[in-house]
C-alpha cells in the first residue's frame, strides 16, 4: 500500500470518528478486510501499542501506517491523525452558529452512539481472534 | 487534558468558559480529541501558527513513540513465547476497547437520552449484520438521529 492510500483512507476513518479508538471499524475493514495491507493481527498489536504508550490514544493509527507502508506509511499516518483535528476551528465557529439546533445536535448524538456500536463490535472480533490465537499456540 | 486546563489557567491564558467551549469543540470534531482541544486551545491564543505548533507538539512525540514500538515489535513477534504475550495482551486491551465504548455511551444513560438512543443502537446493529461499511452505518445514523430526535443531551456540550 503507498503512503499516500494509508494517509486517504487513515483520513476518512478518522473523519468519522469521535474517539480515539472510533476509526477502528473503518481501519479494520479498509486495512484489513478489503485491501488486507495488514492482517487483523496487526491490527490489535497496533492497538495495543497505541493503548501502552502515553498521548493520544488515537496515535494508534501511526503503528498502523507503519505495519501498512514501513516510515513513509508511520508519517502518511501522522499527518492523518493531525487532519481532522484542524476541523476543530471552523468547528468554533460553526458551533456558535448551529449547535443549538436541536436536530443537528441529535446527528451528533446517533452519530457517536453508532461509533460506540461499531466500536464493541470490533471489540468482539479482536477478542475473538486473539482467543483464536492464544488457544492455537497453547494447545498441547 | 485536565493538565492542561489546569495549567493553562494558573498560567491566566484560559478560563473555565473558555476550556468549557474547548472541550465540547474537541467532543464534536472528528478524530481523536485531545488532538482537537490542543488545536483550539492554540487557536485561541495565537490563531493559526498557535494552532499548528500546539498540534505538531501534542502528536509528535506519541507518534514516534508508538512508531517505534511497532517497528521492534515486527521484528519481535515471531517468537511463540512472545505471540502467547501478545495475545493475551490484545485481550486485555480489549477491555480498553469496551471501556471506551461504554465512555461513549454513559451520557446517553438516563431516561431522557435512552430510548433515543436505543433506537439509533439497534438501527446501527442491524446495518451491522446487514455488513453495511462503517462510514455508511455513521451516516444513516446522522440521518435517523436528525429525524427522530430533538432534545437529546450531547456529551460533554455543556
Amino acid at each position: 500500500m503507498t503512503p499516500p492510500v494509508v494517509y486517504l483512507l487513515l483520513v476518512k476513518a478518522l473523519a468519522t470518528s469521535f474517539a480515539g479508538l472510533g476509526s477502528l471499524p473503518q481501519i479494520q475493514h479498509d486495512f484489513v478486510e478489503t485491501s488486507g495491507a495488514i492482517t487483523s493481527e496487526q491490527l490489535s498489536q497496533a492497538v495495543l501499542v497505541g493503548r501502552s504508550t502515553p498521548g493520544p490514544v488515537g496515535a494508534y493509527v501511526v503503528a498502523v501506517g507503519y505495519m501498512a507502508a514501513g516510515w513513509p506509511g508511520a508519517i502518511a499516518a501522522w499527518l492523518a491523525m493531525m487532519t481532522p483535528a484542524l476541523a476543530a476551528v471552523p468547528l468554533f465557529v460553526l458551533m456558535q452558529r448551529w449547535l443549538h439546533l436541536a436536530r443537528v445536535r441529535a446527528a451528533v448524538d446517533a452519530v457517536v452512539i453508532a461509533s460506540a456500536i461499531l466500536l464493541l463490535a470490533s471489540g468482539f472480533r479482536m477478542a475473538a481472534e486473539a482467543w483464536q490465537q492464544l488457544s492455537v499456540v497453547l494447545r498441547p | 487534558m485536565e493538565l492542561l486546563r489546569r495549567t493553562f489557567i494558573a498560567k491566566g491564558a484560559l478560563d473555565e468558559t473558555g476550556n468549557g467551549g474547548l472541550v465540547a469543540v474537541s467532543r464534536l470534531t472528528p478524530g481523536t480529541n485531545i488532538l482537537a482541544y490542543c488545536v483550539g486551545l492554540g487557536w485561541s491564543l495565537h490563531r493559526w501558527p498557535g494552532a499548528l505548533v500546539s498540534l505538531a507538539a501534542s502528536s509528535l512525540p506519541a507518534s514516534t513513540i508508538v512508531c517505534a514500538l511497532a517497528a521492534a515489535l515486527v521484528r519481535i513477534h515471531a517468537s511463540p513465547v512472545v505471540t502467547v504475550i501478545l495475545a493475551a495482551a490484545v485481550l486485555v486491551a480489549t477491555l480498553l476497547v469496551f471501556s471506551s465504548a461504554a465512555a461513549l455511551l454513559r451520557p446517553y444513560a438516563n431516561r431522557r437520552s435512552a430510548l433515543r438512543a436505543s433506537i439509533v443502537a439497534l438501527f446501527c446493529g442491524a446495518l451491522l449484520v446487514a455488513d453495511v461499511t462503517p462510514v455508511r452505518i455513521l451516516l444513516l445514523s446522522a440521518a435517523l438521529g436528525a429525524c427522530i430526535g430533538g432534545a437529546s443531551r450531547s456529551p460533554d456540550v455543556e
